[in-house]
């Protein structure tokens, strides 16, 4: 590469990442500001911060979001990681084509129609519109993306590998729990970060099948901004963007560890 | 004849229109050593992949210890196997990959200990222990390998080119610390492998194959003495195979001059195949050898030098002499009426060996 495109390659780079996070800085620029609207910056200030941290209907909402995405992220890694299983171990490749299909199809629709869907679905079933119709839905939405972050561990590992465990005398249930399972954990614990932040932000799902009685982060925000914009959004959104932040210094953290303890070797008794 | 621990029974294996396995029959008597020689995609693996229990034959039978094995799942089977990609467990050490299949039996821990320190330092890898596999080289891992199997003291162990990633040295080492510890612990070994030599220093037994049939059986010694063709001479060892004619009993014809040989049985006039080792040429004076040949090249091997030479109808010829000789000169050669072999087209086994107890005491 010539100086000159190198040059030119950086300062594209540069500008892509100054427009994808110029808006989240202004945002958050304007939380510290003490006027009441966006229109411009007019000096330092917590009270936005100690507005929201007193506003006990959104900490209360932050909580339930919270719970929500780390509930729906565990039982979803759990079944997407069986239905992993499933796909790797299906032999016709037809089938497990169909079935790998199928799974995709669910990624790739939009938001609006799975929530709507949904909708129809809960009303039919007469089932209530609350916490538990959103957290299915989470659940129904994670799956895909689980499986879809667990099955290229299965697929790189060494079939001989689980061949030399049953040689050895493992029985199917050895096999999994002792060799299957270690080789896919880093896979496992990234579908479950993955499906943590889709449940986080998700906004249209949640729209659709969210009753009067739950509410999560992005439905509120959405609300209140509908209303004029409040500078306790813009607070809001400066502690979300901290926490996502602290999400991937720990994720990032987490897949270290375990790439070292696996180089290590997990240390005997 | 001590009791067979594993027969195969006219064994098919097709995948899809693929034959891969062609009737298969193999005896493999307790505690000995047998090799599998052939080349590559001749379905070596597939033998010990059936034995083993991860392939079900199309047709025919295993059995172990007499009792059909057919549809005994893998864990169940007391064989263990070195796998060619060694599959080792990346997840664990050195120490827990060795004690894997004794923690799966529930072996107390002292028990394991002991063990797996033994066999580690069978496969020259005491100290060890604690390394991760990706921290080992391709020789280290195969050992490793061979060390997680022979932890259980098998029956049977079946070994899928155990070898082929050590270096010279340590590849020699390893044959005879292979071949040692199977006679010492009375293991019968089924040993996989496209290096012939290696096949002939180790054996008790080789079986040839190729495309999914075995060709040839027996030790190493009849395998190289009485190829029973043109595939098997030319695969053990290095050799002179010329076309020939067989006049009658014990006299054959080639490059135009009759010799005396060995063999008998075959119909007056029958064309043939005649092999002359390179190590059974004598380079004499041109008067006293039985063919007359010119000096091409020679190259020095160490312990000998390779010599080609043509004879005057232009067939080549290799020697194998202890002595250098010059090139461009005009030498004998002088060979005795057993060191030539003569192959029938397409002659099976079960007729060569027939034909040989017609004439041989
Ligand atoms: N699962 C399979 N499906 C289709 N064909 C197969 C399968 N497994 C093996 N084969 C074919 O069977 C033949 C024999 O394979 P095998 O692995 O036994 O050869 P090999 O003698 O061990 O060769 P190598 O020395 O290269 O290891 C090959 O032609 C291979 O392509
Ligand atoms: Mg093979």
């Amino acid at each position: 590469m010539t100086k000159k495109t190198k040059w030119f390659a950086n300062g594209y780079l540069t500008l892509v990442f100054v427009l994808l996070y110029v808006p989240i800085f202004y945002l958050i620029m304007y939380s510290f500001s003490t006027g009441k609207t966006m229109s411009h910056y007019q000096g330092f200030t917590w009270a936005h911060y100690v507005a929201l941290f007193q506003d006990a209907r959104m900490i209360q909402i932050a909580l339930d979001t919270l719970l929500l995405a780390l509930l729906s992220a565990l039982i979803a890694t759990a079944i997407g990681s069986l239905g992993a299983l499933g796909i790797y171990a299906t032999k016709k490749r037809q089938t497990r084509n169909a079935l790998l299909s199928l799974n995709n199809i669910l990624m790739v629709s939009p938001d609006v129609i799975i929530g709507a869907s949904f909708l129809i679905f809960f009303t039919f079933l007469g089932i209530g519109l609350g916490f538990g119709s959103v957290l299915m839905s989470h659940i129904a939405f994670e799956i895909p993306i689980v499986v879809l972050m667990v099955l290229p561990r299965l697929q790189e590992m060494s079939t001989t590998m689980i061949d030399a465990a049953e040689d050895l005398g493992a029985s199917s249930w050895q096999v999994l729990s002792r060799v299957i399972l270690p080789a896919i954990i880093p896979g496992i614990l990234a579908g479950y970060f993955m499906a943590f932040t889709y449940s986080l932000d998700d906004f249209a799902v949640t729209f659709f099948v969210t009753g009067n009685g739950f509410e999560t982060l992005s439905i509120e925000i959405y609300a209140r901004a509908r209303q004029g914009i409040d500078l306790e959004v813009n607070a809001l959104s400066g502690i979300l963007f901290v926490f996502a932040l602290l999400l991937v210094v720990g994720y990032y953290l987490l897949t270290q560890y375990t790439a070292k303890r696996q180089k290590a070797g997990v240390k005997r008794p | 004849m001590s009791k067979p621990i594993i027969t195969l029974k006219h064994v098919y294996k097709n995948y899809g229109d693929t034959n891969v396995l062609h009737d298969i029959n193999m005896t493999l008597e307790a505690g000995k050593f047998y090799t599998l020689l052939g080349p590559s995609g001749s379905g070596k693996t597939t033998i010990l992949r059936t034995i083993g229990g991860f392939v079900t034959p199309s047709s025919g039978d295993v059995l172990f210890d007499g009792q059909r094995i057919n549809d005994l799942p893998a864990n169940k089977r007391q064989v263990n196997t070195i796998f060619q990609d060694y599959a080792l467990f990346p997840h664990m050490d050195v120490y827990d990959n060795v004690a894997f299949g004794l923690t799966i039996r529930k072996t107390p821990k002292e028990v394991i200990e002991k063990k797996v320190l033994r066999a580690l330092k069978l496969v020259q890898l005491s100290g060890y222990e604690d390394r991760s596999i990706s921290e080992l080289s391709g020789g280290q891992q195969q050992r490793v390998a061979i060390a997680r199997a022979l932890v259980n003291e098998p029956q049977v162990l079946l070994l899928d080119e155990a070898l082929s990633a050590l270096d010279m040295k340590l590849r020699k080492e390893m044959q005879v610390e292979l071949r040692d510890l199977q006679q010492r612990l009375g293991i019968t070994f089924l040993f996989v492998t496209h290096d012939q030599e290696e096949a002939l220093a180790m054996s008790d037994e080789i079986f040839v194959m190729d495309d999914g049939k075995i060709l040839q059986s027996g030790t190493p010694v009849d395998i190289y003495d009485e190829p029973v063709n043109h595939f098997v001479a030319n695969f053990i060892g290095e050799s002179n195979i010329v076309p020939g004619k067989m006049l009658s009993d014990y006299r054959v014809e080639f490059v135009n001059k009759v010799f005396e040989c060995a063999d008998a049985g075959m119909k007056p006039d029958e064309n043939v195949e005649v092999v002359l080792r390179p190590e059974d040429l004598d380079i004499v004076a041109p008067d006293a050898g039985k063919l007359v040949v010119t000096i091409d090249t020679q190259l020095f091997r160490g312990d000998y030098y390779e010599v080609i030479a043509y004879d005057d109808d232009h067939n080549e010829w290799l020697i194998h002499s202890t002595n250098p000789t010059k090139d461009d000169q005009r030498v004998g050669l002088f060979f005795e009426p057993e060191d030539i072999h003569v192959m029938r087209y397409g002659e099976s086994e079960q007729a060569f060996d027939a034909r040989l107890e017609t004439y041989e005491d």
